[in-house]
C-alpha cells in the first residue's frame, strides 16, 4: 500500500502549554480528507495520549501521521529514557509519571492502554536510555 | 439536507473593506473580496462577533418588527429570560410581562415554565449521552459542533431548548382550542442573532413552528414607556429556578449538579471543545457552553452590561417565591426530543485522492507564504489563504509577499 501523504510535528519535552497542538493539526487534516467523525475521534484520543507521553516522559520527539488510502498510521517517537518493562507499562493504572505531572491530571497510568484501545493495530518498541517508538494504525 | 440560513449579513455601502471582522471571526468565515467583506455561509455560525467588532455598522442581524405580528388571530410572545434584568435595577418580572402584553399580544408565555420542564428532563437526559454531556441552549454552539466538532455529537443532550419547548406547548394549546395553524403567531423575543437564525430554520417545523423572532433592542424603547418600575419586588407567578437560565452556570444550578463546566465566549468554547475531543476533560458531567461572554446575558441585542445584568438577575432570583416543581412525565421525553445534528462536511473533495492532492498542494503553498497573517490578500491567515487557493476561492497572486514570485 502506497503512502499518499505525511505530516510531521516536533514535540518538545515539558511543554504542557503547546502539547496537544500536533493532535489538533492532525485532526484538521483528517477532517479535510473527509474521514468519518467517529474514526477521527479515535485517532485524536490516541494521538493526544502519545503526544503527552512525549511531553511528560521524554527529552523530546515527534509525531508523524502517514495517510494511506485505507488507513492512517501515527508514529510517535521520542528520545528519552525508554521503557524498562513494556508489559508492565501496558497495564492499566501503572505509571512512572513524575509527581508534578500527576498533580496536573496526567500520568494516571491509562495512557498506553487507552492508546491501544483506540486503534486497530498498536506496536511499541523501546530501547533503554535511547528511545520509545509507538506506531498506531486506524483503518478508515 | 437541511438548508443553512443565516441572520448575520452585510450592508455593502457601509463596508470599507477594513480587516476588523476578517481578523476577529472565530471560525474564519469572512473574506475581503474587492474591498468588501464576504461571509461564507457554510462556515458562519451566527455568533455575531463581526457585528460587535465592525466600526462602521456594516454587519447587521435583522429580526422581525412588531408590525410583523399583524394578521394572526392569536399572537403569543415568548420573552427570553435575559429580558428581566435589562432595566438597570431590580424590577418585578410580572410587571415586565404585563408591559409586553400591552404592546399588542394576546399572551406573553412564561418561559420560566419551559425552563423548569427542561431542567427536570435534563436531569435524566444528561446521563444518557457520553460524558461530559453538552448543553443545546446556544444555537451558535450547536452550529460550531456540526461544523468543526462533529465527533462531539454523542455528547449533545438530545432535548429541545426551553424556547422550542415553549413554542411546542403554545401551538398545542391553541390548536386544541380550535385555532388553525396559520392563525397562531408565535414570536420569540431574542437576545441574539443566533436565535433569529435558529427561528428562521424552525419556521417550517410542524411541532415547533415559530413565526418570527424580534430583537429585545427593537421593543426596548416601547417597553420603557409602559413599564411600571415601582411595584412590589416579590413575585409569585414566575419561576425563580427558570430565571437561572439567563447566565452562564445557571443551567447547572437549575438542574442541581455541581460537577459542571460553564464556558462562555466563543473562543473559550473552541478551546474547551478541542480538549474534550482529545479526551482531556474527564470526570465532568455537564458542559454549558455559550458563544457570548457570561452566557445569554452577553447577547448582542441586550442593553444592560452583562455583568451588571447578572447581578440584577441574581437579585431577582433571590426575591422569587415560586418554582413550578414540574413532575416528569415519560411523554415529555419523546415529545421534546431534538433532531440529530446536521453534520457539515469540511472535506476538500468528494473523492479521497483529490482531497489528498489538494492538501499536498496546500502544504506547498503554505511554505511559500510569509506566515505573517497580514490579511492583505483578503483571507484571515496564510493557512486559510492557501486553503482558499486550492479550493479555487482565491488567486495565488493576491498575496503581495509570496516568496519566489510564486514559482
Amino acid at each position: 500500500m502506497q503512502e499518499l501523504l505525511s505530516v510531521k510535528y516536533d514535540v518538545e519535552s515539558g511543554d504542557f502549554i503547546r502539547g496537544g497542538e500536533a493532535s489538533s493539526s492532525i485532526k484538521k487534516l483528517l477532517q479535510q480528507l473527509g474521514i468519518k467523525a467517529d474514526i477521527i475521534k479515535r485517532i485524536c484520543v490516541a494521538c493526544y495520549e502519545a503526544e503527552m507521553n512525549i511531553v511528560i516522559h521524554s527529552y523530546g520527539g515527534y509525531i508523524e501521521a502517514k495517510i494511506f488510502n485505507n488507513k492512517v498510521e501515527i508514529i510517535a517517537k521520542d528520545r528519552g529514557p525508554g521503557i524498562e518493562n513494556i508489559d508492565l507499562a501496558m497495564k492499566e493504572g501503572y505509571s512512572t509519571a513524575p509527581e508534578y505531572a500527576r498533580e496536573m491530571g496526567f500520568g494516571g497510568g491509562m495512557g498506553l492502554p487507552n492508546m491501544k484501545k483506540s486503534c486497530d493495530e498498536f506496536y511499541i518498541d523501546s530501547k533503554m536510555g535511547e528511545y520509545t517508538e509507538v506506531r498506531m494504525v486506524v483503518y478508515f | 439536507m437541511k438548508e443553512i440560513f443565516h441572520s448575520v449579513s452585510l450592508i455593502e455601502e457601509r463596508c470599507i473593506g477594513c480587516t476588523k471582522c476578517l481578523m476577529n471571526c472565530p471560525v474564519e468565515a469572512i473574506r475581503i473580496k474587492n474591498g468588501k467583506a464576504v461571509i461564507y455561509n457554510e462556515k458562519c455560525i451566527d455568533c455575531g462577533e463581526c457585528i460587535r467588532v465592525c466600526p462602521y455598522g456594516a454587519h447587521v442581524s435583522k429580526g422581525n418588527s412588531l408590525n410583523d405580528t399583524e394578521g394572526y388571530k392569536i399572537k403569543v410572545l415568548i420573552p427570553s429570560v435575559t429580558l428581566y434584568p435589562q432595566f438597570g435595577q431590580e424590577i418585578n418580572p410580572e410587571e415586565i410581562n404585563k408591559a409586553l402584553l400591552s404592546l399588542g399580544f394576546d399572551e406573553v408565555f412564561d418561559i420560566t415554565f419551559a425552563c423548569d420542564v427542561k431542567a427536570e428532563i435534563l436531569k435524566k437526559e444528561i446521563t444518557k449521552v457520553e460524558k461530559p454531556a453538552i448543553s443545546t441552549l446556544c444555537p451558535s454552539i450547536i452550529r460550531l459542533i456540526e461544523k468543526d466538532f462533529p465527533s462531539l455529537n454523542d455528547h449533545i443532550v438530545k432535548m429541545l431548548t426551553p424556547i422550542e419547548i415553549s413554542a411546542a406547548l403554545i401551538r398545542e394549546k391553541y390548536c386544541k382550542m380550535g385555532y388553525k395553524e396559520n392563525e397562531i403567531g408565535i414570536f420569540f423575543l431574542t437576545p441574539c442573532p443566533s436565535w433569529i437564525t435558529k427561528i428562521k430554520e424552525l419556521k417550517y417545523n410542524e411541532k415547533i413552528g415559530f413565526d418570527g423572532a424580534i430583537a429585545i433592542s427593537e421593543v426596548y424603547p416601547k417597553l420603557l414607556k409602559v413599564l411600571n418600575k415601582t411595584s412590589n419586588k416579590t413575585y409569585r407567578k414566575i419561576s425563580k429556578t427558570g430565571l437561572l437560565w439567563s447566565f452562564s452556570g445557571g443551567q447547572s444550578q437549575a438542574i442541581g449538579i455541581d460537577n459542571f463546566l460553564a464556558v462562555d465566549g466563543i473562543k473559550n468554547v473552541i478551546k474547551l471543545f478541542n480538549d474534550v475531543e482529545k479526551g482531556k476533560i474527564k470526570d465532568v458531567d455537564y458542559i454549558e457552553a455559550y458563544a457570548c461572554t457570561r452566557g445569554c446575558l452577553g447577547g448582542l441585542f441586550l442593553i444592560e452590561n452583562p455583568f451588571n445584568a447578572e447581578r440584577i438577575a441574581k437579585k431577582i432570583i433571590a426575591n422569587g417565591e415560586f418554582s413550578y416543581n414540574v413532575e416528569l412525565h415519560d411523554e415529555f421525553q419523546s415529545k421534546f426530543a431534538r433532531e440529530d445534528i446536521l453534520k457539515v462536511n469540511l472535506k476538500f473533495a468528494d473523492d479521497f485522492e483529490s482531497a489528498v492532492k489538494m492538501i499536498k498542494n496546500m502544504n506547498k503553498i503554505i511554505n511559500m507564504l510569509p506566515g505573517t497573517d497580514c490579511g492583505l490578500c483578503g483571507s484571515p491567515s496564510c493557512r486559510a489563504f492557501a486553503e482558499d487557493v486550492v479550493k479555487g476561492l482565491a488567486n495565488l497572486n493576491d498575496c503581495k509577499f509570496i516568496k519566489n514570485g510564486g514559482e
